[in-house]
């Protein structure tokens, strides 16, 4: 099952003196339980693909379905709702809220949701990700590897649909960073995700079942 | 509330430090409240004790109880349901073995007829019921030290008076209050302006079961009469007292609030690029913005509440002799006000979270 789909997604930008085409028509999907990865030069246009699947901007032509509902033509705040629900950020500073604890960073989404908070959920999904011993540290006091996998842990903790994760390792070490993206692939198989992971390092591809190449705005699969 | 709590438990010090600032201005606030409100009582407390309706003076003094005087007999001609005769006559006091300077003190004189509706209750020694007996405010006790018997000596006469008895609450133009019956005062107003035939009194007060004036004759264009309400701003400088202190402690409260505001605001821009992270995870301005108001109430009410106790504190341990004085619904309202237009502040900062935006959390 595709859970993300794009269909003829262009995005170019006018700053008023010439035209920037960030993306060139673009046909692509990932699969349930697909790990995908981008590569590419800096400028290349990976950041604006990634947040168009996202929601956070619109293209300027074409489709973006999500979970096989149409997700770039919704109003704004529809978008946020639905990105709440199906879609896991993994930034590269670590999106985490420096004023929650690990656990609290998970209670926040039940609190949004106004859901009970299930201290056993929340356990063994970070003893998944082997930081079940820091759920009370906060995040200024983790290591950056630690700290990435606690990013994880909230962008997997509401089991949304879609993981994106925009360098997730480029604070981290070979060692750490091949650890993070390991779980990633891991935690993308076991709980059925579709996974996109944008990256400078081209051998952290090998956990990945495919691997594209953005160029100047135009994707393709290498 | 959730983020907003968990965040202050967080950033401790930081927040410590801005209630701090709410608890010493709403500290400062309440206490020139309770300050300027005692003071505006001081100029008016005898005149609440008699739960009068209005007041007649004689029609020339302007509204100047110091400037009115009119026969007593003209009594006969008002029709009102109660009405009670009232001379004023200020004077100095002194303890009668005293000599120095220091120990002189302003009072009014209030001579009545210890029958008639404002006559005030004794709450230590007895009404006067002698010529040249008197019924002193319990200020003269507490802060000067007099005692029932005393006897005190009358600037510019050879007479003496006795004091007899105490009452609460009676100043009058920020100065205790005597009260005695009206032979004694002919002389103690004589004094002043000269002695005349006949008894000569400064106002009639009036009472009616109603609380207005419509049924209230005065029989003569000699008289006027006034609410008691009217007579009370008129007092000499209660008016110019009462604007100063409200100006100055309305604008404290405005500049209060706006201080609240601001630290919330800044608070708000400092963490724009945590909220924008936030926002590109889907959680709602909506949401954020609640925390945002929520944070700024916590903070408020606390400061505020604990600004209020210091003041009521402070209160108990203040000497007599300041003119501090506690009054519920004014610090309610003050408390009110502090928190609604801090938390009108904390809009501004949720225009700022909606305006954020998340694409800036990416890169
Ligand atoms: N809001 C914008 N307005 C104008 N131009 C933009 C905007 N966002 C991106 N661009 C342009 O689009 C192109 C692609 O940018 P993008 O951020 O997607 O690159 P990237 O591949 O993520 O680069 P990096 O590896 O450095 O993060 C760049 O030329 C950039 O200048
Ligand atoms: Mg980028």
């Amino acid at each position: 099952m595709k859970l993300i789909e794009l269909k003829d997604v262009t995005k170019s930008f006018d700053d008023g003196r010439k035209k920037i085409e960030a993306l060139k028509t673009t046909n692509f999907s990932v699969e349930e339980g697909e790990f995908v990865s981008i590569i590419g030069p800096s400028g290349s246009g990976k950041s604006t693909f990634l947040t168009i699947i996202g929601g956070l901007q619109t293209p300027s032509k074409g489709k973006v379905y999500i979970n096989d509902e149409q997700f770039s033509e919704l109003a704004e705040k529809e978008r946020a709702k639905k990105r709440f629900r199906e879609i896991g950020f993994i930034l590269q500073a670590s999106n985490l809220i420096p004023f929650l604890t690990v656990k609290n960073q998970l209670q926040l989404v039940n609190k949004i949701n106004k859901e009970k908070f299930d201290i056993k959920q929340v356990e063994s999904l970070l003893s998944d990700l082997k930081i079940e011993e820091l759920q009370d540290k906060y995040p200024g006091d983790l290591s950056g590897g630690e700290r990435q996998r606690a990013a994880i842990a909230r962008a997997l903790y509401h089991d949304p649909s879609v993981i994106l994760a925009d360098e997730p390792t480029a604070s981290l070490d070979t060692d750490r960073a091949f650890e993070v993206v390991e779980i990633l692939a891991r935690e993308t198989k076991k709980k059925k995700k579709a996974t996109i992971m944008v990256t400078h390092d081209e051998r952290l591809t090998d956990y990945c079942d495919s691997v594209y190449i953005m160029k100047d705005g135009v994707l393709n699969k290498k | 509330m959730f983020l907003a709590w968990k965040e202050i438990k967080y950033s401790k010090t930081r927040f410590a430090l801005i209630i701090g600032v709410v608890v010493l201005i709403s500290y400062l606030v309440f206490f020139l409240t309770g300050l300027a409100y005692g003071l505006a009582q001081e100029n008016r407390t005898s005149i609440d004790k008699w739960d009068a309706t209005g007041i007649i003076l004689a029609d020339e003094s302007n509204l100047n109880i110091n400037m009115s005087m009119f026969p007593k007999d003209q009594m006969d001609e008002v029709d009102a349901e109660e009405t009670a005769s009232l001379g004023i006559a200020s004077s100095v006091i002194q303890l009668e073995e005293e000599t120095d300077d220091d120990s002189k003190i302003n009072v009014t004189f209030f001579g009545i007829d210890g029958d008639e509706f404002i006559t005030p209750e004794i709450t230590d020694g007895d009404m006067f019921s002698d010529a040249n007996e008197v019924v002193g405010d319990l200020s003269l006790k507490e802060e000067e030290g007099y005692e029932i018997g005393d006897e005190l000596s009358l600037a510019g006469m050879d007479t003496t008076v006795t004091l007899v008895g105490f009452t609460e609450n009676s100043k009058f133009n920020v100065a205790p209050v005597l009260y005695t019956d009206h032979e004694t005062y002919q002389h103690i107003r004589a004094s002043g302006f000269g002695e005349r035939e006949e008894e000569i009194i400064s106002a009639i007060v009036v009472r009616t079961a109603d609380d207005t004036l419509e049924e209230v004759s005065i029989g003569t264009d000699d008289l006027e009469l006034y609410e008691i309400n009217e007579f009370i701003s008129n007092l000499p400088g209660y008016n110019a007292q009462v604007l100063t202190f409200g100006l100055m402690i309305g604008f404290l409260v405005l500049i209060a609030a706006m201080i609240i505001g601001i630290f919330i605001y800044v608070l708000t821009l400092q963490k724009s690029s945590m909220l924008g992270v936030m926002k590109a995870q889907g959680i709602s301005s909506t949401y954020i913005g609640k925390s945002v108001v929520g944070q700024t109430f916590l903070l408020s009410t606390i400061g505020v509440l604990t600004g209020l106790g210091l003041t009521l504190g402070t209160g108990l341990a203040l000497p007599n002799a300041v003119p501090f004085q506690n009054n519920g619904l004014f610090f309610v309202s003050i408390t009110t006000l502090l928190i609604v237009v801090a938390l009108l502040g904390a809009f501004f900062s949720v225009r700022t979270v909606v305006k954020i935006d998340p694409l800036e959390a990416i890169d």
